[in-house]
């Protein structure tokens, strides 16, 4: 993970520092980091950093020397290296290196950054699984097509999902187009927690073609919910 | 009949604590110090504030120096030397030089509290161009200017926006001969480093560091807050050179955890110079006879459980003329100084009554 900030270079120090302040003015921001020793026990408990070059304490050292070039280069690329295990939560001083990465990814989306649509690019079909039935990716979903990156065992997977499920100890309901069942009344309170906590706002930054299939999706149990999906009055 | 009298050579931290703890026992003291007031450094360097609770350096000393003047058993010589010392435990002879005049002192026993003095940066090599850039100062040129809350650029007289530490200027170094770590240095940099923020909250204020030695309670009291409350950036990697640029400094170095050069202009660049044994504590180890360490420091024998004898009886050592020591180290070793003598002192009257 370089230190190299010349790639943005052109990007206007005022936009840097406005992003920066937003992450600091997040309500988490003073649970997730105190000051760093740089003593790297984040780096050594983390499995991104194994396999990427990525490190959770340069992202901490950055954000808390104020370094707002460097955060703006970690914020456009090394954010997504991580998985969000948050094991680097052993951290001696406190910190969360990795509750840190969060706000700094929802600022990155919440701006509509172009690095954070790239990288997210591909998992609009899981948001869009998640999001419109409340289940977590079904196993019709394990595709080669779906995961490209997951190599050439995900074809074997994909075929006779029907056999593999019935294979596996717990109940899998002999579906394999979702993962459990999900009741109406839950799926309409999940409708109104992805609208009112703003994550309806942030999906229609990164990626406004499934904001409106979901609202597609969604419009009708939110009515049915007394929902107002149009509070201004637009159409 | 051996005197009854302590005589102490040295009023700074060490020395007043030990005249404190035997004038209390009612044992006289004499007290030899060179300059003209008790004190010692945090008086004679104008500190600011202690470390680590930042109380006000002066308020502090006086609240040890005052019940010492005037009181009966204390005699207290300022502007004094010590020029020569015969006898032996339990009956020394001490030369003490007011002035022209000289006269002899009978004491039982010697605590030498002679201390140290800051590492001059210019000494050797020019060191970060101290004498060569007004902008350069050290640690005490810094607690000069923080006790009268005026914190500026010497060259032009207005804050700084920038201020670099720069941390082990003096100490840790074998080019220089001084490879110890002066101990406090890393401490006294935070602590004046939250001052700058809280006199400047707009400046920016640097570190640069080989490795942050906060041992104790000064990790929580003054490292962490200096990081998370008062935002001091503590960067791995010392600095090499101080460069003039247009009317500002350049420090150059690597900053070592981020893996890339630095190259930063600062305004006001403050080098955090360590302990050396002051003239007075050089002096007296030739005059008493004292084994000195390679560094200068006065030898204790039996450290590290006994941190204040000497090699020669009856002659004791305190505070920071033995090596890098902070206000704790000192008094301590002031106050077991003082127990050492008065032992002595006990022992040989009590010898010297037996024998009638």
């Amino acid at each position: 993970m370089g230190c190299d900030t010349s790639r943005y270079a052109q990007v206007p120090r005022e936009e840097k520092q406005r992003l920066f302040d937003q992450v600091t003015a997040d309500e988490r921001f003073g649970h997730v980091l105190y000051g760093c020793y740089e003593c790297g026990i984040c780096v050594a408990t983390c499995p991104s950093a194994r396999f990427y070059d990525f490190s959770p304490r340069k992202i901490a050292q950055a954000t808390a020397r104020e370094d707002v070039d460097l955060v703006y280069k970690f914020m456009n690329e090394d954010v997504w290296d991580c998985s969000q295990c948050f094991s680097c939560d052993k951290c001696p001083r406190g910190n969360s290196p990795g509750g840190l990465i969060t706000i700094l990814r929802e600022v990155a989306v919440r701006n509509g950054l172009k690095t954070a649509k790239e990288a997210l690019e591909g998992y609009g079909r899981i948001i869009y699984k998640i999001m419109s039935t409340g289940t977590q990716v079904a196993p019709d979903m394990l595709q080669p097509s779906a995961f490209p990156d997951w190599g050439p065992h995900v074809k074997e997977i994909s075929e006779n999902l029907p056999w593999w499920r019935r294979a596996l100890p717990p109940e899998t309901l002999h579906t394999t187009e979702s993962s459990w069942d999900v009741s109406e009344k839950t799926l309409s309170e999940l409708y109104l927690i992805w609208h009112m906590t703003g994550v309806m706002d942030m999906i229609q930054e990164v990626d406004e073609g499934l904001h409106m299939i979901l609202m597609d999706v969604m419009e009708e149990k939110l009515e049915e919910a007394g929902f107002d999906l149009h509070p201004d009055g637009e159409d | 009949m051996p005197s009854d009298r302590v005589l102490i050579i040295g009023g700074g931290p060490a020395g007043i604590e030990a005249a404190r703890n035997l004038a209390d026992l009612g044992i006289p003291v004499t007290i030899v110090e060179a300059r003209e007031r008790l004190g010692g450094m945090p008086i004679h360097a104008q500190y600011a504030a202690l470390t680590p609770d930042l109380e006000d350096a002066e308020t502090a000393m006086n609240r040890r120096i005052e019940p010492l003047l005037g009181h009966p058993l204390v005699d207290l010589r300022c502007n004094s030397a010590v020029t020569g010392s015969s006898g032996t435990a339990g009956d020394f002879r001490v030369r003490v030089a007011v002035g022209g005049k000289e006269d002899v002192v009978p004491a039982a026993a010697i605590i030498v509290a002679t201390g140290f003095q800051h590492f001059d940066p210019g000494r050797e090599t020019q060191m970060y161009g101290y004498y060569e850039f007004d902008d350069v100062i050290t640690l005490p040129d810094c607690e000069k200017m923080l006790k009268e809350h005026k914190v500026v650029r010497p060259s032009n007289g207005q804050p700084p926006e920038c201020v670099a530490f720069i941390q082990c200027v003096g100490s840790r170094d074998r080019q220089i001969g001084n490879e110890f770590c002066s101990k406090v240095c890393c401490g006294i940099a935070s602590k004046e480093a939250i001052e700058i923020r809280q006199q400047l909250p707009n400046c920016k204020v640097f570190i640069f560091y080989i490795d942050m030695r906060m041992y104790g309670y000064w990790e929580n009291e003054l490292y962490w807050p200096a990081q998370e409350k008062h935002k001091v950036n503590y960067v791995r990697g010392i600095v090499s050179e101080v460069l003039k640029k247009g009317d500002r400094l350049v420090i150059r170095g690597e900053d070592t955890t981020l893996g890339r050069p630095v190259e930063a202009p600062m305004d006001l660049v403050v080098l955090s110079v360590g302990m050396e044994p002051s003239k007075g504590t050089r002096e007296m180890a030739k005059l008493l006879g004292l084994p000195q360490n390679p560094y200068g420091y006065l030898d204790t024998v039996g450290v590290p459980l006994d941190t204040v004898s000497t090699a020669v009886e009856g002659v004791f050592a305190a505070g920071s003329c033995t090596g890098p020591a902070d206000l704790e180290d000192s008094i301590s070793a002031g106050a077991t100084a003082a127990m050492r003598a008065a032992v002595l002192l006990r022992k040989k009257r009590a010898g010297a009554e037996a024998r009638g």
